[in-house]
């Protein structure tokens, strides 16, 4: 298994709430894998720490929709996606859901923020919340 | 543009870090939905700096407030370089001081400090936009803005409708102001008018000559709403 650290970052987009199922399945993947998380607007701005952070580390990035922000911005900065996730795909089993806002999830939402955080915790062979 | 027609943008840094990158975030959807829903725009941090020239046009065709989580200024830095000088730039560290020290990034462990830090970062931003529309004399709020560069679940809550001198009034998100005020042990009683008022002026208009008549209908209306909830 690699060595290098994870590091997950979300587009975080404040329009949709895809944009908050991607925050908070970061914050969920996070804890139940042990990984970090990064201000995906800080590595951007082109802040020393925050590249060297990345720089040996494996990248998976959260994004809402296909303009896949999060991913374009954490390669456009020297980072490695090693996998790319996009919560609209995650509606797909979901039909006629009721996620929630941009600002509040409501239970369908959390339910998709359960589902994408156990998917990436499994890929780094990590199955329970810690 | 015309000065109806102002909006100010409102960029936030949404930092996925600490708490205050959530404050900032939520900070700024509530002053989108809630507080000045018809004078207010924004757009993705990340689309916007992975952008093409039509979502870096943002913060020329809107005077923008930048909203950043810490002293790094990444909204703002990111603004300033893509798009031009913005017209405000509100950190979310420097207005809490060391009051979010017991705040949280994720929603599943926010507490009552979060909804207060978030509330008092909003009004900061509800002030910034207030005196930008009022340097630009625009005071519009048109809800059928269809700028493209504005995100989708940026529309207005509904309001409810109280009567001020025999008028009917419709205050937007008054129910949610309610509530934050019952929340913080407001009681319904004769002595309440004061704070609704001081409240509720934050996010709509009151003239002082029409006070006495406001803080009447909202005592009348906060009695009438606690007794049904
Ligand atoms: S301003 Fe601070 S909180 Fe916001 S993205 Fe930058 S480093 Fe993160």
């Amino acid at each position: 298994m690699s060595k290098r650290k994870t590091i997950i970052m979300p587009c975080s987009g404040i329009g949709k709430v895809h944009g908050l199922i991607a925050r908070e399945a970061t914050y969920a993947a996070a804890d139940m894998a042990n990984a970090e998380t990064l201000c995906l607007a800080l590595l951007v701005s082109g802040d020393k720490d925050a590249r060297a952070k990345i720089k040996d580390a494996d990248c998976i990035a959260i994004d809402g929709c296909p303009k896949l922000c999060a991913a374009k911005n954490v390669e456009m900065a020297g980072g490695r996606v090693v996998k790319s996730v996009r919560v609209v795909d995650s509606f797909r089993g979901h039909r006629g859901a009721e996620p929630g806002t941009a600002t509040a999830l409501a239970d369908d939402g959390w339910k998709i923020v359960r589902e994408i955080a156990a998917d990436i915790a499994c890929g780094l062979g990590k199955s329970e919340v810690k | 543009m015309s000065d109806g027609d102002i909006k100010v943008g409102i960029i936030s840094c949404s930092g996925e870090e600490i708490p205050e990158g959530t404050i900032s975030r939520l900070a700024t959807r509530r002053v989108l939905e809630l507080m000045r829903p018809g004078n207010t725009v924004t757009i993705c941090l990340p689309l916007f700096l992975a952008g093409n020239e039509a979502e870096q046009d943002f913060a020329r065709k809107h005077p923008t407030i930048t909203v950043d989580g810490c002293g790094k200024l990444c909204a703002k830095k990111g603004t300033e370089k893509h798009s031009g000088p913005v017209s405000a730039a509100l950190v979310v560290s420097d207005i809490l001081d060391s009051q979010c020290s017991c705040c949280a990034r994720s929603a599943k462990d926010r507490t009552e400090s979060d909804k207060e830090a978030v509330w008092l970062v909003s009004e900061e931003i509800a002030k910034a936009v207030d005196s930008i529309l009022t340097e630009n004399g625009g005071c519009c709020n048109s809800e059928d803005d269809t700028d493209s560069a504005t995100c989708a679940c940026s529309k207005p809550v509904p309001g409810m409708e109280i009567l001020v001198d025999g008028k009917p009034i419709t205050v937007a998100g008054l129910a949610l102001i309610f509530d934050h005020l019952a929340v913080n042990g407001l009681a319904p009683d004769d002595k309440c008018g004061d704070k609704l008022l001081e409240t509720v002026r934050i996010y709509h208009a009151i003239e002082p000559e029409e006070e006495n008549a406001y803080k009447a209908a909202l005592i009348l209306a906060y009695k009438t709403y606690r007794r049904k909830s």
